[in-house]
């Protein structure tokens, strides 16, 4: 029995290597490719330990490409529209929560059917509405899109976490003369502190992965984002600068990994936002 | 007294919600209200400033000629959440249970592994697969085709491969989402639960069926549903597989998203697009209703 057990587990340890390994398998590919020098990548004796070693294809990312440049708009845009989304999220949220006026509970049903709305759809009716007012092609405009788009989760989820939160703590604070400022300060945001976090990180990991409406939006090399940047610097069926692509792909996800398992365990929250009670 | 407080807190619960609302309204709200109005006239790129109101045309167009396409796209958005939830679901179903074999040591290595692809940005991943796995010339499955001495495979020329090429990516995008809530529903079962029906000598199929799966529904439900509506709405692997401008695949399967999307950007028929838009969102609007509507009935 015990025989046939341990046999079992190996079998089971087996498999999950091997599927691990399969799953990764595309990622491997073009860290193996990114770092092979030569053009070995065309023939048929490709291996996942590149035979010679090369980093001048992450050089030619970071010095040939405006990489650097896209890095710039891709921050401004991102930690532009965390903080405006925060801004206006937490108030809102509070509101949402805590405090009891009429339309209250229409207003959260009324998002929870909004965010079911793909953004993708209404983009032209946006182009033509932000094309009058000269915003088309200005980190503003995309920031303003981001903002708007991001608010109904940032609302939603931060209510939800805000729930959670017994309300004594602040009633208490009420009888000591605490005014409403002061209660979201001082008492809500410190409680509310991991959700504040994932809730930003989710907006950052938005603005850092969002291509269609930057490639659509913005034109010209120097206005891209990381996004709408690696989107041109794709290789076609034909031309061969996937090497240089797989390491700009690489260099562009390090940061999202990074922060992607710093908040691991939150986003699972995070993403079943939507389904919050009412 | 108290009235003249309610009125002021009211006030500021308003001031505090507003500029969330506000945006929410700019951005969301009116676009959609535009869109419907745009769905009513026949706005293209020579009509951008002298178009006019039609009606109902479009939405007749979009409904009842048969070759608009669109009811295609519908069919097919329907068939790919379909296909998609039923493999999510046993897939990831059966790797939980595998990674909750009580003696399994490496689990949190494997886990970790295998969430990469949660991780990595979505439209990274499908670019490499596009670029590193179905590429004609130097993709990996092709290398190993001919390795194999096989004739070289263009995954994303035709619509059945493409559309089985698209499914695996999506899979592989979504299976880590799916198995992480799998796995913390099993987690949280109760082991007592299952001990009687290991001494009966149950097999681990009949036990999944009759107990595991019951004990995980409600647990699983919301982020299945949730699921159920991202798979429907799913663009960018179809879009940045097949469909990117400039660089087309030679397949021409569409979803209702890419439907709208080309629609609107590519063959610039403005008032057509909006109304593809209208109805995949009274669509939505439906499901979502009637999911809320379901989940509830169950709760009571």
């Amino acid at each position: 029995m015990k025989k046939l057990e341990r046999i079992g587990l190996f079998i089971l340890n087996i498999f999950f290597i091997t599927v691990c390994f399969g799953v990764m398998v595309p990622i491997l590919y073009a860290f193996s490719v990114s770092l092979n020098a030569g053009n070995s990548i065309l023939g048929s004796d490709f291996s996942f330990i590149p035979r010679a070693f090369t980093l001048n294809n992450y050089r030619a990312v970071l010095f040939d490409q405006p990489v650097l440049l896209w890095l710039g708009n891709t921050v401004i845009l991102a930690v532009s529209s965390v903080t405006i989304s925060m801004l206006v999220a937490v108030p809102g949220a509070f509101s949402l929560s805590r405090l009891k006026f009429r339309g209250r509970k229409h207003i959260v049903k009324g998002l929870i059917l909004l965010y079911s709305f793909p953004a993708i759809l209404s983009m032209f009716a946006i182009y033509r509405l932000l094309s009058p007012l000269g915003l088309i092609n200005t980190k503003i405009g995309l920031i303003i899109i981001y903002v708007g788009t991001m608010a109904i989760f940032g609302l939603l989820n931060l209510k939800g976490y805000f729930d959670s939160i017994p309300g004594e703590i602040e009633e208490a604070a009420g009888i000591d003369g605490a005014n409403t400022f002061q209660k979201i300060t001082l008492i809500m945001l410190p409680l509310a502190k991991p959700a504040l976090i994932v809730t930003g990180m989710m907006v950052l990991i938005y603005v850092w992965n969002e291509y269609i409406y930057a490639i659509t939006f913005m034109t010209g090399q120097s206005n891209y984002t990381l996004a709408a940047g690696l989107y041109s610097l794709q290789a076609t069926e034909m031309s061969g600068s996937w090497p240089v692509f797989a390491a700009a792909s690489l260099v562009v996800s390090l940061p999202i990994l990074v922060i992607f398992f710093a908040i691991q365990k939150y986003m699972v929250s995070g993403l079943t936002a939507g389904g919050v009670k009412m | 007294m108290k009235h003249a407080n309610q009125k002021l807190s009211s006030f500021y619960a308003w001031l505090l919600a507003i500029p969330a609302l506000v945006l929410i309204g700019l951005i969301v709200v009116f676009p959609i209200f535009y869109t419907g109005y745009i769905s009513l006239t026949n706005m293209n790129i020579f009509n951008w400033f002298t178009f006019r109101i039609v009606g109902f045309r479009n939405y007749f167009n979009a409904l009842f000629l048969f070759d608009s396409g669109f009811l295609t796209a519908l069919f097919v958005t329907v068939l790919w959440t379909v296909l998609n939830m039923i493999f999510q679901l046993v897939i990831a179903f059966t790797m939980a249970s595998l990674l909750n074999i009580e003696k399994l040591k490496y689990r949190k290595v494997y886990k970790t592994l295998l969430m990469f692809p949660w991780a990595m940005p979505g439209y990274v991943s499908i670019l490499l697969w596009k670029n590193g796995m179905f590429n004609s010339q130097f993709g990996l499955l092709n290398q190993w085709l001919e390795r194999l001495g096989l004739e070289p495979v263009r995954w994303l020329a035709n619509d059945v491969s493409a559309f089985v090429s698209s499914m695996v990516v999506n899979l592989w995008l979504a299976l880590p989402f799916m198995i992480m809530i799998i796995d913390g529903a099993l987690q949280s079962i109760d082991r007592s639960y299952y001990e009687s029906a290991l001494i009966e000598g149950a097999s681990w199929l009949k036990r999944s069926i009759s107990l595991t799966i019951p004990a995980i529904k409600p647990i699983i439900g919301p982020a299945v549903i949730i699921t159920i509506f991202t798979t429907f709405k799913q663009f960018d692997v179809i879009y940045l597989l097949t469909q990117q401008v400039g660089s087309k695949t030679g397949a021409r399967i569409h979803t209702v998203l890419t439907y709208a999307y080309e629609n609107a950007f590519v063959t610039n028929n403005y008032g057509y697009s909006s109304a593809i838009s209208m109805i995949i969102f009274a669509l939505l609007l439906g499901f979502s209703l009637s999911a809320r509507y379901l989940s509830k009935g169950e709760n009571e």
